[in-house]
């Protein structure tokens, strides 16, 4: 059989996304350091990141409340495969740790990085807080990581 | 097969839209909830109320993978079925009227959205055609349509000067959030896009979000006339345009004949007192009439169809919902509704709507 | 809903790389078998459903160019995407256009040709302003939920490494399988290397390039055109809410997924599952997963799961076999995968599962999984 035939094609696209107006609100907090939550009405819950309905509840989030930048770990792990930063364009190298933080204050959970890299050293519980980048953009990675409290 | 007819009447009860518009400021969920909950506050229900979701949305478009994802709590999805559609809006409202057909769901929400403002749309068109043949050569839907409207005009000379005064036509008939031209001498001097559809032709394309809830009940509330889905049909041509009859929509006839069989009726224009085609540019309107035989001597597009301004993917469902408003209104008795996809309308999916008293 | 059944399942040969075929002829090896497998010819077939997930091979509405391919060109043919449950949403698609009373033969295809994406399309599954900053993958986000899995049920890595052996172990026994392991063992799979603490390689899917379908028929064309059809007893389908962080311990709790086969069981008259199925074939996108779904699917009680791999219930020659395909942990075509669950649980039912069959299977399971926790369930039997 003759070679296949393999026709590249490179893809260069791009979308601007508009936010929801709570996400827009929840970003420019970030700028202030600032995290805040939507507390929903029905079920109490208070979620990261803001939306604009209770999936389970369906009613309408309105009610924000104040979020503190530290927490407690509902998860942990310790990533072996480097990915792309999409802030710096350079790849993130591994190992590097990641965490399901429970914020004090919301009730979801958050999915943010971790500076710590030795599973010896993580658990579900252990206490951690926020590292925020010099240069805020109000984006969520400008926590640059959270570091476990000792 | 001779054309199935549907174990359960499926009625369309609700009807939500937030309007086509150049550039909608709200994100895709805002966008989607404002259609939604405008179609339950028609229909007289809540979430609670619906068995089900069909989302109609597309990855590329959107720029996001499994795009249903952002939806899934304004829909009122969450620990409910959903499934997507990933096509125009009024194939999705035909699945969901199957759904409700074979019993699985009594009451199914439509929703479909898409937002031509965040990217280049026809660019990303570009991505559907075949990668081995078409895409290299840069082919996108506009340069199919253009090659399906030379075509038409090659031996017809009049033609040019006919679809410009069906564009004016259709854009004097109502209010337009997109500025666009409704003078035939003006928009025969427009520039070319894909030659021989000028500028001025063309349905512009913006953000919009259409949601309808259809039941396998008649609705009980105040509205006398309840619109019943009677006949549904859908067909996908041949991908290649060289594969194809380029001066007609055969997929649209076959399409048409189907929904016409579901319904129990002759697949002519006779009968019909409405119809909403999807069409982007003024030929396609003439390949609609040869399709399914309705023309303009039946009230066509009486809103001015899409040439005011409309979003890919919502156009058919937002068909769907402009015949059923003038059915409710007792101004047609039976209507078609229409929607299209792919290049040169490769996709094509008709709904036949029958008005009870 | 009105009595379906599929009355042929066809597949490809699943690969990492089929680069002797494209996305068109990926698809028809797969609708060829299946209507080859049913007895019908392709103008039989009335309605086609195509399940994909085109934005992984950088694509939009990928059923214009492979429709024709899947014997659609002229015949209604719809799309259906839905991440990983796609091919499980694309055979419950068929079923209900079947059970519509428009169709009498409605043919389902699922594909996906990773080979020909970029893994940059499937960051994309993610918030621009939320998680697409701090994604870590799929891999990052299983090894997350399986923190919280083992902590709360107490499954060891051991237990895992049972199930990836299993998946492996069986996939010998299908010639269609992607990874072909014969002799693997649990010592293998634990030295395997750590993707995402506790992950290794061998306790995760594979991404492969491969196609399946299937034929629905109508209850009265099934009973004509097929000796033994595998009815459509229930499908269920859930979705969840759309970030990771809202979902509870997503192994742990799983709700979609158990409140799916909750309903799914009440319709196809299932009280105690792990007696009354013969065979399942569970959408396990990770070893830990496939333990989660036997508590979620009821097989067994809350923290029971690791027990249950232990003593062999769930192997080829135990009480409920699950997965002699293979499972997704041996082929992973994110399009076909749902369909595979399908397809497999209905050969089993049909007598043509050869190497891999379970005698006597009377009564299957097949559930699909995506994103962060979509959830269908499908029980086919060899009555309506």
């Amino acid at each position: 059989m003759s070679e296949p035939l393999l026709v590249p094609i490179e893809m260069d696209q791009s979308w601007r996304y508009a936010a929801t107006a709570a996400m827009a609100r929840f970003c420019a907090g970030l700028k202030e350091r600032r995290l805040e939550a939507l507390r929903c009405d029905g079920c109490g819950k208070r979620y990261l990141p803001p939306r604009p309905v209770c999936g389970n509840c369906h009613l309408a989030l309105r009610d924000w409340v104040a979020v503190r930048d530290e927490g407690r770990l509902a998860a942990w792990t310790v990533v072996h495969v480097p990915i792309l930063d999409p802030r710096s364009g350079r790849m993130r190298e591994a190992p590097y740790g990641m965490g399901l933080i429970r914020l004090d204050g919301a009730d979801t959970t958050l999915n943010h990085y971790l500076a710590e890299q030795n599973p010896a050293r993580l658990a579900i519980g252990l206490g951690v807080r926020a590292v925020w980048r010099e240069q805020l953009v109000g984006a969520i990675d400008d926590i640059l990581h959270f570091e476990v409290l000792r | 097969m001779t054309a199935g007819s549907l174990r359960r009447p499926v009625f369309v009860c609700g009807l939500g839209e937030t309007g086509a518009v150049p550039e909608d400021p709200r994100s895709i969920p805002e966008m989607v909830l404002a259609a939604v909950q405008a179609a339950y506050r028609d229909a007289g229900c809540t979430q609670a109320d619906v068995d089900a979701v069909v989302t109609a949305s597309v990855d590329l478009l959107d720029g996001l993978t499994a795009s249903n994802i952002a939806i899934t709590e304004v829909v009122d999805a969450v620990m409910k079925p959903e499934t997507r559609i990933a096509a125009d809006g009024l194939a999705a409202a035909l699945h969901a009227a199957a759904q409700i057909a074979a019993g699985s769901y009594d009451t199914v929400l439509v929703v479909a959205h898409c937002k031509a403002s965040m990217a280049d749309y026809q660019a990303l068109t570009r991505w559907a055609l075949d990668p081995i043949y078409l895409q290299p050569l840069g082919v996108d839907f506009l340069a199919c349509a253009g090659l399906q409207a030379m075509a038409l005009a090659e031996d017809d000379p009049g033609a040019e000067r006919r679809w410009a005064q069906i564009a004016a036509a259709r854009r004097s008939c109502g209010s337009s959030a997109f500025s666009g031209l409704c003078d035939v001498d003006r928009i025969l001097v427009s520039p070319l896009v894909a030659a021989p559809l000028r500028a001025g032709m063309c349905a512009p394309l913006g953000d919009a979000a259409c949601a309808v809830v259809l039941t396998a009940q008649a609705p009980a509330r105040s509205a006398a006339i309840a619109v019943r889905m009677a006949g549904l049909g859908w067909d996908l041509e041949r991908h290649s345009l060289g594969d194809r009859h380029l001066r007609s929509w055969d997929g649209l006839k076959r399409a048409f004949e189907r929904a016409c069989g579901t319904a129990g009726i002759e697949p002519t224009a006779g009968g019909f007192e409405l119809a909403e085609p999807s069409c982007l540019y003024p030929h396609e309107e003439e390949l609609f009439a040869r399709a399914t035989g309705i023309d303009a001597a039946t009230p066509l597009s009486p809103e001015g169809g899409l040439f005011p301004g409309t979003a890919p993917i919502v156009a058919g469902l937002s068909r769907l919902a402009a015949a059923a408003r003038r059915m409710r209104q007792g101004r047609a008795e039976r209507a078609l509704a229409h929607g299209a996809w792919g290049p040169a309308g490769q996709g094509q999916a008709v709904a036949v709507l029958e008005a009870r008293a | 809903m009105n009595p379906v059944a599929v009355i042929g399942t066809g597949q490809t040969r699943h690969a990492r790389a089929r680069d002797d075929a494209s996305q068109p002829d990926l698809v028809r090896e797969a609708a060829a078998r299946a209507i080859e497998d049913a007895g019908i010819r392709a103008r039989d077939i009335d309605a086609v459903v195509i399940a994909n997930m085109e934005l992984f091979e950088g694509r939009a509405w990928p059923e214009l160019w492979v429709g024709e391919a899947a014997f659609a060109a002229g015949k209604p043919c719809l799309k259906v995407a839905t991440g990983g449950t796609s091919g499980t949403s694309g055979c419950i698609a068929g079923f209900h256009q079947v059970a519509s009373g428009l169709f009498d033969i409605v043919l389902v295809v699922g594909f996906e040709k990773h080979s020909e994406g970029h893994t940059q399309t499937g960051m994309t599954l993610t918030d621009p302003y939320w998680d697409r900053a701090v994604a870590s993958g799929a891999v990052g986000n299983f090894a997350l939920s399986v923190s919280q899995y083992m902590a709360d049920r107490g499954v060891t890595e051991l237990q895992a490494a049972l199930v990836a052996v299993k998946a492996r172990r069986n996939a010998v026994r299908n010639p269609h399988a992607h990874l072909q392991m014969p002799g693997i063992t649990v010592e293998e799979v634990l030295a395997s290397r750590l993707l995402a603490h506790p992950l290794r390689l061998l306790d995760m899917c594979p991404q492969s390039d491969g196609a399946c379908a299937i034929v629905v028929a109508a209850g009265e064309r099934a009973r004509k055109l097929h000796p033994r059809p595998a009815w459509v007893r229930a499908a269920a389908t859930r979705h969840e809410q759309p970030y990771i962080g809202d979902i509870d311990r997503r192994l742990v709790t799983m709700r979609t997924l158990r409140d799916a086969a909750r309903e799914a069981y009440a319709d196809a008259g299932i009280r105690e599952p792990l007696k009354e199925l013969d065979v399942a074939e569970i959408y396990e996108p990770v070893s830990y997963a496939e333990l989660a779904w036997y508590e979620a699917l009821g097989f067994c009680a809350e923290g029971e799961a690791g027990r249950l791999i232990e003593d062999g219930v769930t192997e080829m020659d135990g009480e409920l076999p699950v997965n002699p395909s293979g499972g997704v942990l041996s082929t992973n075509p994110v399009g076909a995968s749902g369909v595979i669950r399908v397809a497999e649980a209905a050969l089993q039912i049909h007598g043509r599962g050869g190497a891999r069959q379970v005698e006597g299977a009377r009564t299957a399971l097949a559930t699909g999984y995506g994103v962060y926790a979509w959830a269908d369930v499908i029980v086919l039997a060899d009555r309506p």
